[in-house]
């Protein structure tokens, strides 16, 4: 069985990047499994969405725990917790990481025991598309790797699942997947199935008992205050606003009042500063400032620190 | 301390008051209604402190005695049947809150068809969602376990609301003789409320209720809610033998009546309990050894109090006044469920009767005890069986002719008059 | 009536009290005016919120508030301040509150609840009397679920269950509040934060219900860039189709009438809800029929 998981943030098409596969494998006779998971994070917050394909009827449910095939829709999830990129990796795990860094820079600085291809979006993408195109790369770059799709086979798939889109979508969706298709042919089939889980060899789970416990601690309430400022809402962030101080006028309450996040504070100078820990990126400040002194950059992956976790 | 008349919803309503409820969330419904109308005269007139505030809906009644609760004062609702239902959202969320009150619930059976008289398929669909469960038989019983609930709810290591249960007509309209216990020995048996640390306060604020992501989270909080109700069983017997200390009257989880040495109980809840005991006397002039035993407490489940009285009896005739479609008695599929697998378990008889408020006659208790020892002897356990007589569905069929139905002609009621 | 404190911008909030963190939209509307309203309530509040897009800012164990909140249903937000403010009142009437240690109680709820599922219970807390400050956030869908139609939804809006543009017509919460003769009711939005923070220092000195309703320009139902929430909000304004107003003493003001009002389908054709009144081609005669909408409302307004 190919499980196989898709890593990015809410709007830029994972569920859908999950479909298009599910659908090329099954027009190349396979059973397959397709599911999106979300919490309540909204726009912009890390979610995934998983395949199962196989030539017999499937009847694993769930997240994927043992994952052949991770792709990642933007390196700035890499480091991200809570996406939870590299859960459960393995030796036999393929990392596929939309990034214009290469794969062996990444292997190297994530140690992964397992393959990274670096596709940077540039690459399969006309520039001026749409964000929404990095699930059709996503969706081609599987189908090249798992070395069991044809490629004639991603336009139907991309056809029958994009119909209400019209002609132009789906045209600007399958020039990407097959370019990211092409782009992986150096590495066709490098995807292995996964076996079944061994009966006999495994881990059991760690059960306990859990005790009593007294209703001022096993009750579901917030005894203080604040506490979401430890989520780092930054992390969804693929804009980054920059306020020029020099253009900065020091009107001292427009983009901290707009800011719906709280996440600009200003000194009792009359300076504003950008919490970027918790700033998502909706650039709202930037739309409002009255002397123009907030600009944009692209987000750029975080400092890379540490292995895979 | 005064011996009076007192219907059951007098009587609910006195424990409320002696219970000194600082909030009471109202809500009109039929057979409940005297009980609030009882509460919101008193507070009307100052005899009693607390405050009456009828809400628009059960639900939003609920709602608000939670959200009181939680605030850290005591509080007393009641309702019933479409009411509990209606209010069914905030039944399953209040637990989870931690925060404990006593609601009164007075049985009467589910729409549809629309009705008025008592059957327990109201409470019972309460049954999962984490409130303490006391039925009651008696109206003394009613005002009594009102007192019993909110030490019980309250109780440290419970901490969760609770429903005491009354029959509708039977015993919500039937007056009989109540003790009132005097306001004094009312307190010395129910210290005041002590919220906790549950509570909003200026200074300790807090996000009460918040939500969870994750089967891990949630099911912890689920779990710790089931094992305080788990430890509401210990704690019930400590509030019972307080309440006998200060009141002289004692109250066990499950009631057993002239059960020591009987071959065969009859297993029910609720009023009809004392129906069955008069039947017991009867039958044990007759020579037959057969006693009741009734759970008062149905939430925590007694399983195990249950599997040492019932351990060794020939057979159990289970009734149940109500009916879950497609599965027969409730009260039969939880016995059948703690018995299961146990030694010398007894044979279990079951029969379906009361609903809506259908009486159950003596003559049928005295049926269903000839019955149950023929199961016995013959080792072979019958069909659930409907109390329900030919007489009845003849009454029905004339009914439908009146209605129009168009029924073959052998069914055809008669119109005697 | 005392002078309100709050003159111009420079008198607005500089601290942001409302915790960061919380995982709503980037560029959410609702949470642009919630923020800037909870910086004038402060922290001895205890708001009661509605099921709706507002029930994930406190996941367990992350709260944004420096003040209680309690999560009650969808429909009985103002029940459950009802039983807090009573339990309040019991309290400080027994003497085991001091009164200065008493809350501000708050109702929280989006528009599928207020407009909708609990507006029953709604009626009746103000028919009660009960003092409690209910705010409104209305995105005009259920949004929490992914933008389906609501009673707060214009007509012509297209949302994941009116795809070709919704059929029915707005309700007007305002006027129902205002019918009930409520001490006070304001409409507000986050894009105008001077009109706003006057109604909301307003109504917290006020006593008995009170309505705070905020349009909230919702990114992600609406179909818009999230920088776009503050300009959308101010389209809203300049084009009439978000009155701000205010019902005190049984008088009705406009706190802003726009003059000249800008074309309706300015705002309208900034959002992809709106999208298919404008592509393949105009439908004008729709186009036309929003604007008549907006025109008779301000022609009935001295």
């Amino acid at each position: 069985m190919f499980r196989i998981r898709f890593h990015g943030r809410g709007g830029q098409g994972m569920k859908t990047a999950a479909n298009l596969l599910s659908r090329a494998f099954f027009l190349e006779g396979y059973e397959i499994q397709d599911a999106p998971r979300y919490g309540s994070e909204r726009r912009g917050a890390p979610i995934f969405a998983y395949v199962r394909a196989d030539r017999e009827p499937i009847l694993e449910r769930g997240a994927i725990t043992r994952p052949d095939l991770i792709l990642v829709a933007d390196d700035s999830l890499i480091h991200n917790p809570s996406a939870g990129v590299l859960q459960n990796v393995n030796s036999r795990t393929v990392l596929l990481i939309h990034s214009e860094v290469p794969g062996e820079v990444w292997k190297d600085r994530l140690q992964f025991p397992g393959t990274i291809i670096g596709l940077p979006l540039s690459a399969v993408a006309r520039s001026g598309a749409q964000i929404p195109v990095v699930s059709a790369s996503c969706t081609g770059a599987a189908a090249g790797l798992v070395g069991v799709i044809r490629r004639e086979t991603l336009e139907p798939a991309l056809r029958e699942e994009l119909t209400r889109l019209g002609e132009s979508v789906i045209a600007q969706n399958l020039e990407t997947a097959l370019s990211a298709y092409d782009a992986m042919q150096p590495y066709a089939g490098c995807v292995k199935e996964g076996g079944a889980l061994s009966a006999e060899d495994y881990a059991p789970p760690d059960w306990i008992e859990i005790p009593y416990e007294d209703s001022t601690i096993s009750a579901p309430v917030i005894y203080r205050t604040a506490t979401s400022e430890q989520i780092q809402t930054g992390l969804w962030r693929t804009r980054r606003p920059l306020i020029d101080y020099s253009h900065c006028n020091r009107c001292s309450w427009v983009c901290s009042t707009f800011c719906p996040d709280s996440a600009i504070h200003v000194d009792p100078d009359r300076t504003p500063h950008i919490d970027y820990e918790h700033c998502k990126g909706c650039m709202i400040c930037l739309a409002v400032c009255p002397p123009h002194a907030i600009y944009m950059e692209k987000e750029q992956p975080a400092p890379i620190e540490g292995g895979a976790r | 301390m005064r011996r009076t008349l007192l219907t059951g919803n007098g009587a609910a309503a006195w424990g409320a008051r002696l219970a000194e409820a600082d909030y009471v969330p109202a809500f009109p419904i039929t057979p409940q209604t005297e009980i609030i109308e009882a509460l919101a005269g008193w507070s009307e007139r100052g005899e009693m402190a607390g405050r009456v505030v009828t809400l628009d809906s059960e639900h939003s009644m609920l709602t608000a005695a939670a959200a009181a609760a939680a605030t850290g004062v005591r509080v007393f609702t009641a309702t019933s049947s479409q009411g509990l239902l209606y209010g069914m959202e905030m039944i399953y969320t209040a637990p989870g809150w931690r925060a404990p009150f006593v609601m009164v619930n007075v049985s009467r059976a589910l729409a549809s068809p629309i009705t008025l008289e008592a059957d327990h398929n109201d409470i019972l669909a309460a049954r999962d969602s984490g409130f303490l469960q006391i039925h009651c038989a008696t109206c003394q019983e009613v005002l009594d376990s009102v007192l019993m609930a909110y030490r019980l709810a309250e109780h440290p290591q419970v901490r969760l609301p609770a429903i005491v249960n009354l029959d509708g007509f039977y015993l919500s309209f039937t007056r009989e003789p109540v003790v009132i216990p005097d306001q004094e020995q009312v307190r010395r048996f129910l210290p005041p409320f002590d919220p906790g640390n549950v509570a909003f306060r200026a200074d300790r604020p807090a996000s009460q209720a918040a939500l969870v992501l994750g089967g891990s989270l949630y099911s912890y909080f689920r779990y710790e809610a089931h094992l305080a109700t788990l430890q509401a069983l210990t704690a019930y017997e400590e509030v019972a033998q307080a309440f006998e200390r200060e009141m002289g009257r004692r109250y066990p989880a499950v009631e057993a009546y002239r059960a020591e040495d009987a071959e065969y109980i009859f297993f029910l809840m609720g009023a009809y309990a004392t129906k069955a005991k008069d039947a017991v006397n009867r039958l044990r002039e007759r020579g037959m050894r057969i006693g009741v035993v009734r759970p008062r407490l149905l939430r925590p489940y007694p399983a195990r109090i249950l599997q040492e009285l019932l351990r060794g009896r020939r057979a159990v005739a289970v009734i149940d006044q109500n009916l879950s479609m497609g599965m027969g008695g409730i009260l039969y599929s939880e016995l059948a469920s703690a018995l299961y697998g146990m030694k010398d378990a007894p044979m279990l008889v079951s029969y379906i009767g009361g609903l809506g408020g259908r009486d159950i006659s003596t003559e049928e208790l005295f049926t269903m005890a000839a019955q149950t020892r023929e199961a016995a002897d013959a080792g072979v356990t019958p069909e659930p069986r409907l109390l329900y007589t030919a007489a009845e569905l003849r009454e029905v069929r004339k009914m439908q002719t009146i209605a129009g139905s168009k029924l073959p002609g052998h069914m055809e009621g008669k119109n005697d008059e | 009536m005392s002078e309100g404190t709050i003159k111009s911008m420079k008198n607005l909030p500089q601290e942001h009290i409302l915790g960061e963190g919380t995982s709503l939209c980037a560029g959410c509307g609702g949470l642009g005016a919630l923020h800037q309203i909870y910086d004038l309530l402060g922290e001895k509040t205890v708001i009661v919120n509605a099921a709706g897009c507002m029930t994930s800012l406190a996941i367990y164990p992350y709260t944004p508030f420096r003040g209680s909140w309690l999560y009650t249903a969808m429909a009985s937000a103002a029940s459950g301040a009802q039983g807090i403010r009573d339990a309040l009142d019991v309290l400080i009437a027994q003497g085991r509150l001091p009164t200065e240690d008493d809350l501000t109680v708050i109702a929280l709820a989006g528009d599928g609840s207020s407009y909708g599922m609990g507006l029953s219970a709604t009626s009746a807390a103000i028919e009660r009397n009960l003092d409690f400050l209910y705010i409104c956030y209305d995105n005009e869908g259920y949004g929490n679920t992914g933008q389906q139609f609501s009673a707060a939804t214009p007509w012509g809006a297209r949302t994941t269950t009116s795809r070709g543009g919704h059929h029915g017509k707005k309700k007007d919460l305002f006027a129902i509040w205002a019918a009930h003769h409520p001490v006070y009711a304001a409409t507000v939005i986050g894009a105008e934060p001077l009109d706003l923070a006057r109604k909301v220092e307003k109504a917290i000195r006020l006593r008995g219900p009170r309505l705070i309703l905020a349009m909230a320009p919702c990114p992600t139902g609406w179909g818009y860039d999230p920088q776009e929430t503050v300009e959308i909000g101010r389209l809203a304004v300049r084009c009439g189709i978000w009155p701000l107003k205010e019902y005190e003493e049984g008088r009705l003001t406009h706190t802003r009438i726009p003059q000249p009002r800008i074309p309706v389908e300015e705002y309208l054709q900034k959002q992809s809800r709106f999208r298919h009144l404008f592509k393949p081609e105009r439908n004008a005669e729709a186009i036309a029929h929003i604007q008549a909408e907006v025109d008779r409302y301000w022609s009935n307004v001295a």
